[in-house]
């Protein structure tokens, strides 16, 4: 019989509820005593680095049907993806790639393979920080959560905004994640790129994460922008001033340069230990600025 | 309260059934408790190796269903009707030619990480028999090494791939 | 020509311990239990800097499952470790210096119980001044770690007058330069298997460097003869350096002692970082002078270094540093001193390079700059000033005479590496992305092997023709991964003519092996040839001579074979070659084993400077990087290494200790630090303390040994195991230069500060197409 780091022993009650209302029932009963559980990666490493108690009660969700499975439309742009499907299920599926491709790529970039298999779409979308957020956040996303009743709609931009200060969505199952594809205009062309800087090559935590999506015209006119950022503790969000900006402004050199001021200016990513705000506020404006760069070049 | 959802404790030991390295077995612990202490402690099966306990290193590496994972990460009931194949079932029936590669390139030093390392390697090449650098480089990254810079294991890797090759190509003429 | 499996043909083999590696049957020491074992328990000090003012454990020890609860009166003998300096307590008494500090030891029936044991243990601590700035610590205000203050060492070399040095030179170059705390992060934790026996005596299954060092420590904290410790030491899941000085050792043996039953102890990662050993943070401050010809006037060095709570190694590792920062150069007016300085931070010690890594990133600093002022090229400015080969040794000390610094000087300049510099083809991704940007630096080193002038450094080893007639060979050398095992294997193949099947390896064990010292300073592979030389004729003599008696033959027709004794003229390529007589059947014939020894003393030089080597091995690197002026990120696109240490022993040994050291230094270069704060560690574990991946490895590396030595020599190989992790990183630095203009004086290098300078440059870049 093994303990974790702290010597508590693993022998937490585990609830194998097989649907989402089950699932939210129990943590009704259980409270604060039953944490509700995915792949487990991340809860993992914070039991082990003591960083929160291993539970009483672990609320298995993996066996729930309605949390499995990618629903993609291609003709329509729209697509649903499960709570629980893993990283792993992101980084391969075709579908995936064909209608959002920033995914394919946010996957790629998170942890290990291995990890990937256990990890779960759901598991790093509640983290708050995790690395398919800015991916996630390009495709007008909509979390699907069951809170007891009718279930409930909300945007994943919106949670994001208030996530770290009300707790009660940790009352709620998270079901799936809507997405839909920005439409393209005539005459025009679509641009996208991710990007993860880390303080490794690969395997590594995030300091600097982007996504972005603009529409070009032949001109090299610019419309529906869309720029998410985040890495590290930052909860990642759209730069809507720089985006704002952007629309209807024709990329070029003048516009590339005011673009990566506006981001050094209101970019406000949290620092930590190992790297400071100015060095993410600078990769970042630095990506977005390139990647406009090349988008017209 | 509906069958499925009766807890599995440690109270009610509830057995967990699942195939380890091809005979199935059933697992009598606490539900939560990792594979890698069922593995080790447990099953004295200590091929699979300890040493961050978080993931973060590959060590623990085993293949559920025929994919990586870590084996700290896993918990018992997550293994429940899974087929589980350690480091121990790879060369059950005798060397696997990723084993005999690394032999031959000496893709190891202290041979710590190595179980870890070579059923990455299976796990990728059983899928993806003839991998790019990139495929490769991908499918180690959660497998640290610190005794050999990887120069022997990437050498090691592409050896098992010409292996491979030429074993299905002998096959096929056979056939 | 440079080394790979190819070029090596049939001296690439197969290692010995691979087998078991490669299928997970190996059981290294952590593997290991015992039937009625008990797990041990340290309970860890949560504070850098305290007054322990009680300790209580009674409610711990009353624990069902509880079979012991240690502290510092339980310890019999000494209370204190370390290998130089024994100045860190077993137990703590009255105070902790560090967080890695016991306090405590439990044994129970199982992980859980020994955990809860901890939690009952209550401590009272008198929180003191955490002391975290080495130079801080110097002052004379600051708290006293230990009775005699906080400096455990202080060395230098003086020769000339700097100052007077200084006033001629033509340029003079000012650097500070700072390197990190860097973590062995060897795969297998510490851990181990105590086991007392029936008869008292106490066996221990624990990795270490040098059994008989571990021994003898062990006896002066049991308060009991050494004989009546037995350590088994081999195989080890890697150590660098980190598993040298003692770790859970003294634990699991008053564990056993105490419980008289087996005990069980392995670190998790956590407790890993906490407690064990780090290279040592160094903070060298260097002011170097030329004249206008670029002759060096004079040289000024002032490294502190942050040694930790406790002494282990660190003086011995300062004087490496303060040899090192003079290195392969001479200089008119030198004086080079260093500080070894107590804190509260985490404890450093032994990690391979040993100061040289810090030193050598500091002094190659100095040459680009300098070169840079002179306006001639920095291999050109080496050049000039490099040693010639019957100079004396960096303390002005007689060393062993080789051509080494000329020959990886002329070899790495004349690689397609260094001659790509300065008429550079752009990479695709350079032409692709204006931020790309690539450079190629070097740099050059002389290491120094075997633990130096004034410290026992004793070696030796035996060759018995056994009773079943297997050929032994017993070194009391550790296998942590190097390839011992197989290099000792080889030696005896290639140098006496024995199959791999005739040949019974033994380490690792103080109950059989003599002490042959440390595992340790690139010498085991030195020490073992030069064992062997030592042996050969002696082995010859005795077992020939015995197989001349039973054949009646002269001894002198007569040498060794596969599988036994052959004719001295019999081909031993063809298959009529006929064995004369068996090693069985010669065994057989003997009354006893046939056992020849040898005891001797690694090579020093005729010299009063403590520390100063007298076998040095010669490196030179190329490397080129490629920097992304976007994100600041670096890739290693080629290294070149070429490392003149005579005779390559065993090639796939040899190339993997350089790959792997090179690995090391990458990580050092780039991305490891374990990063403090108040004396508690912000790296705890692998998810922010990160060691290089395969993916930092994408670039090409190719290996160039030089094995050429003088006539007269009679050292033979020369140690390879460290000089590969001392060299990158300034190579690093000086290729990072000419790629994007940047000096780099701190380790890991800051992303930050290899970003664009503004986005117009780059982007003026990428119109123009430049």
């Amino acid at each position: 019989m093994a303990a974790n780091a702290q010597g508590v022993a693993e022998a937490p009650f585990v609830w194998h509820p097989a649907t989402a209302a089950e699932a939210w029932q129990l943590k009704q009963t259980l409270g604060t005593e039953g944490v509700y559980t995915a792949g487990g990666t991340l809860l993992r490493t914070q039991w082990e680095a003591g960083l929160a108690a291993m539970p009483n009660h672990l609320i298995n969700v993996g066996e729930i049907e309605e949390l499995h499975g990618i629903h993609i439309d291609c003709e329509s742009g729209t697509g649903t993806l499960g709570a629980m499907i893993t990283l792993s299920d992101l980084r391969t599926s075709p579908l995936v790639h064909a209608s959002f491709p920033l995914l394919t790529e946010a996957a790629r970039s998170i942890a290990a393979p291995s990890i990937r298999n256990l990890a779960t779409i759901g598991g790093n979308v509640l983290s708050l920080v995790g690395d398919s957020l800015p991916a996630l956040l390009i495709y007008d996303p909509v979390l699907h959560w069951h809170d007891g009743s009718n279930g409930l709609q909300e945007s994943l931009s919106e949670w994001l905004s208030t996530a770290a200060v009300h707790a009660a969505w940790r009352e709620r199952l998270l079901i799936a994640i809507e997405l839909t594809q920005p439409a393209l205009d005539s005459n025009t062309k679509r641009f996208v790129a991710y990007h993860k800087v880390g303080r490794r090559d690969a395997f590594t935590p995030s300091v600097v994460t982007a996504a972005l999506s603009v529409q070009l015209d032949s001109d090299n006119r610019l419309s529906d922008v869309r720029l998410a950022l985040g890495g590290g503790q930052t909860i990642p969000h759209r730069l809507e001033l720089v985006e704002q900006f952007l629309t209807g402004k024709i990329a070029n050199k003048k516009t590339i340069t005011e673009v990566y001021a506006l981001v050094v200016e209101h970019y406000e990513p949290k620092g930590d230990a190992f790297v400071p705000v100015s060095y993410r506020k600078k990769a970042a404006a630095n990506l977005i600025a390139s990647e406009l760069w090349k988008a017209v070049r | 309260m509906k069958d499925s959802m009766k807890p599995l404790s440690r109270l009610e030991t509830s057995s967990i059934p699942c195939t380890l390295n091809g005979q199935e077995i059933s697992l009598n612990v606490p539900p939560a408790k990792r594979l890698l202490h069922i593995l080790r402690d447990d099953l004295e099966m200590t091929g699979t190796k300890r040493s961050c306990d978080i993931g973060r290193c590959g060590a623990c590496m085993v293949m559920v269903d025929g994919v990586p994972v870590n084996s700290c990460l896993t918990m018992a009931y997550q293994c429940s009707g899974k087929s589980i194949t350690t480091i121990e079932g790879v060369s059950a029936g005798g060397m696997d030619p990723i084993q005999r590669a690394f032999l031959e390139e000496g893709g190891f030093q202290c041979g710590y990480c190595t179980p870890g390392m070579i059923i990455s390697v299976k796990a990728l090449l059983d899928h993806n028999p003839d991998p790019t650098p990139p495929e490769i480089e991908e499918a180690l990254s959660g497998n640290i090494c610190r005794c050999t810079g990887y120069g022997g294991i990437k050498r090691a890797v592409q050896k098992a791939i010409e292996w491979r090759r030429e074993a299905y190509e002998s096959e096929s003429v056979h056939d | 020509m440079l080394l790979n499996r190819k070029g090596s043909g049939a001296r690439w083999r197969v290692r010995p311990d691979g087998p078991d590696k490669v299928t997970g049957k190996l059981a290294y020491l952590t593997d290991m239990t015992a039937p009625d074992m008990l797990i041990g328990r340290v309970l860890r000090s949560p504070h850098p800097h305290a007054r322990i003012t009680a300790i209580r454990t009674e409610q711990a020890a009353a624990m069902d499952g509880v079979h012991a609860v240690i502290t510092h009166k339980d310890v019999p003998g000494l209370n204190r470790f370390g290998i130089a300096n024994p100045d860190q307590p077993v137990l703590c008494e009255d105070r902790v210096r560090y967080v890695g500090d016991a306090v405590a030891a439990v044994a129970a029936d199982s992980i859980e119980i020994a955990e809860q044991a901890l939690r009952l243990i209550e401590v009272d601590y008198e929180l003191l001044e955490v002391v975290e700035d080495a130079e801080y610590a110097l002052e004379d205000d600051a708290p006293k770690l230990h009775p005699q203050g906080n400096l455990l060492h202080r060395n230098g070399f003086k020769r000339g007058d700097v100052d007077a040095g200084f006033d001629s030179c033509a340029h003079v170059v000012e650097e500070t330069y700072y390197t990190p705390r860097q973590m062995h992060t060897y795969m297998e934790t510490e851990g181990g298997l105590f086991i007392p026996g029936d008869d008292g005596r106490l066996t221990v299954y624990s990795p270490t460097q040098h059994g008989f060092m571990d021994r003898m420590q062990l006896a002066r904290i049991l308060a009991i003869p050494q004989s009546d410790i037995r350590i088994v030491s081999s195989p080890i899941g890697g150590s660098f350096g980190g598993k040298d000085e003692l770790n859970v050792q003294p634990y699991g043996a008053l564990l056993a002692r105490a419980t008289k039953r087996p005990v069980k102890l392995h670190n998790s990662r956590w407790e890993s970082v906490r407690v064990g050993l780090k290279r040592h943070p160094m903070k060298i401050s260097m002011k170097t002078g030329i004249d206008e010809n670029g002759k060096l006037i004079a040289h000024q060095a002032k490294i502190i270094a942050d040694t930790g709570p406790y002494a282990t190694l660190g003086a011995e590792v300062l004087n490496f540093a303060v040899e090192h920062v003079i290195g392969p150069y001479r200089y008119e007016n030198l004086d080079v001193e260093g500080f070894s300085v107590y804190t509260n931070n985490g404890l450093s010690g032994e990690f391979r390079g040993f100061g040289g890594n810090q030193a050598i990133f500091a002094l190659e600093g100095q040459f680009d700059r300098l070169a840079e002022k002179l306006g001639i090229d920095p291999w050109e400015l080496r050049l000039r000033n490099m040693r010639k080969s019957d100079d004396p040794g960096p303390f002005d000390h007689p060393i062993a005479l080789t051509e080494g610094a000329k020959q990886v000087s002329a070899a790495m300049t004349a690689s397609a590496l260094w001659q790509e510099r300065g008429n550079p083809g752009r990479t695709e991704e350079e032409q692709a992305e204006p931020w790309i940007r690539t450079g190629i630096g070097a740099a050059f080193t002389m290491h120094g092997a075997g633990l130096g002038f004034g410290i026992p450094d004793p070696a030796g080893g035996r060759l018995t023709l056994a009773a079943d007639g297997k050929i032994e060979a017993v070194f009391g050398y550790e296998e942590f991964g190097q390839g011992l095992i197989a290099s000792l294997e080889q030696m005896l193949i290639e140098q006496f003519g024995f199959a791999s099947q005739d040949i019974r390896i033994i380490i690792g064990d103080t109950d059989v092996v003599p002490d042959s010292g440390s595992t340790t300073a690139s010498r085991a592979t030195s020490m073992m040839w030069k064992s062997l030389q030592n042996l050969r004729p002696l082995f010859e003599e005795a077992v020939l001579g015995k197989a001349a008696e039973i054949l009646k033959l002269s001894a002198s027709r007569l040498r060794f074979g596969e599988g036994g004794v052959y004719a001295i003229d019999a081909d031993t390529d063809s298959s009529e070659a006929e064995c004369l007589i068996t090693y069985p059947a010669l065994a057989a014939g003997c009354v006893e084993p046939i056992t020849s020894t040898t005891q001797f003393h690694f090579p020093t030089s005729a010299t009063e400077k403590v520390g100063a080597h007298f076998l040095y091995t010669y490196s030179a690197v190329a490397v080129k990087v490629e920097v992304n002026q976007l994100t600041g990120r670096i890739r290693l696109l080629h290294q070149y290494h070429t490392v003149a240490a005579g005779p390559v022993i065993n090639p796939q040994g040899f190339l993997g200790q350089i790959e792997g050291g090179s690995s090391m230094a990458l990580g050092f270069a780039l991305t490891e630090d374990a990063v403090m704060s108040g004396g508690q560690y912000l790296t705890k574990n692998l998810d922010t303390y990160l060691v290089p991946t395969i993916a930092e490895h994408r670039g090409t590396m190719d290996v160039h040994p030089i094995e050429e030595l003088p006539e007269e020599d009679t050292y033979g190989p020369r140690g390879i195991g460290e000089v590969g992790s001392v060299t990158l990183a300034p190579a690093i630095a000086a290729a990072i230069y000419d790629a994007v203009g940047v000096r780099v004086t701190k380790l890991p290098i800051d992303p930050e500060l290899l970003l664009a300078q503004s986005i117009d440059q780059l982007l003026d870049k990428a119109v123009s197409g430049e």
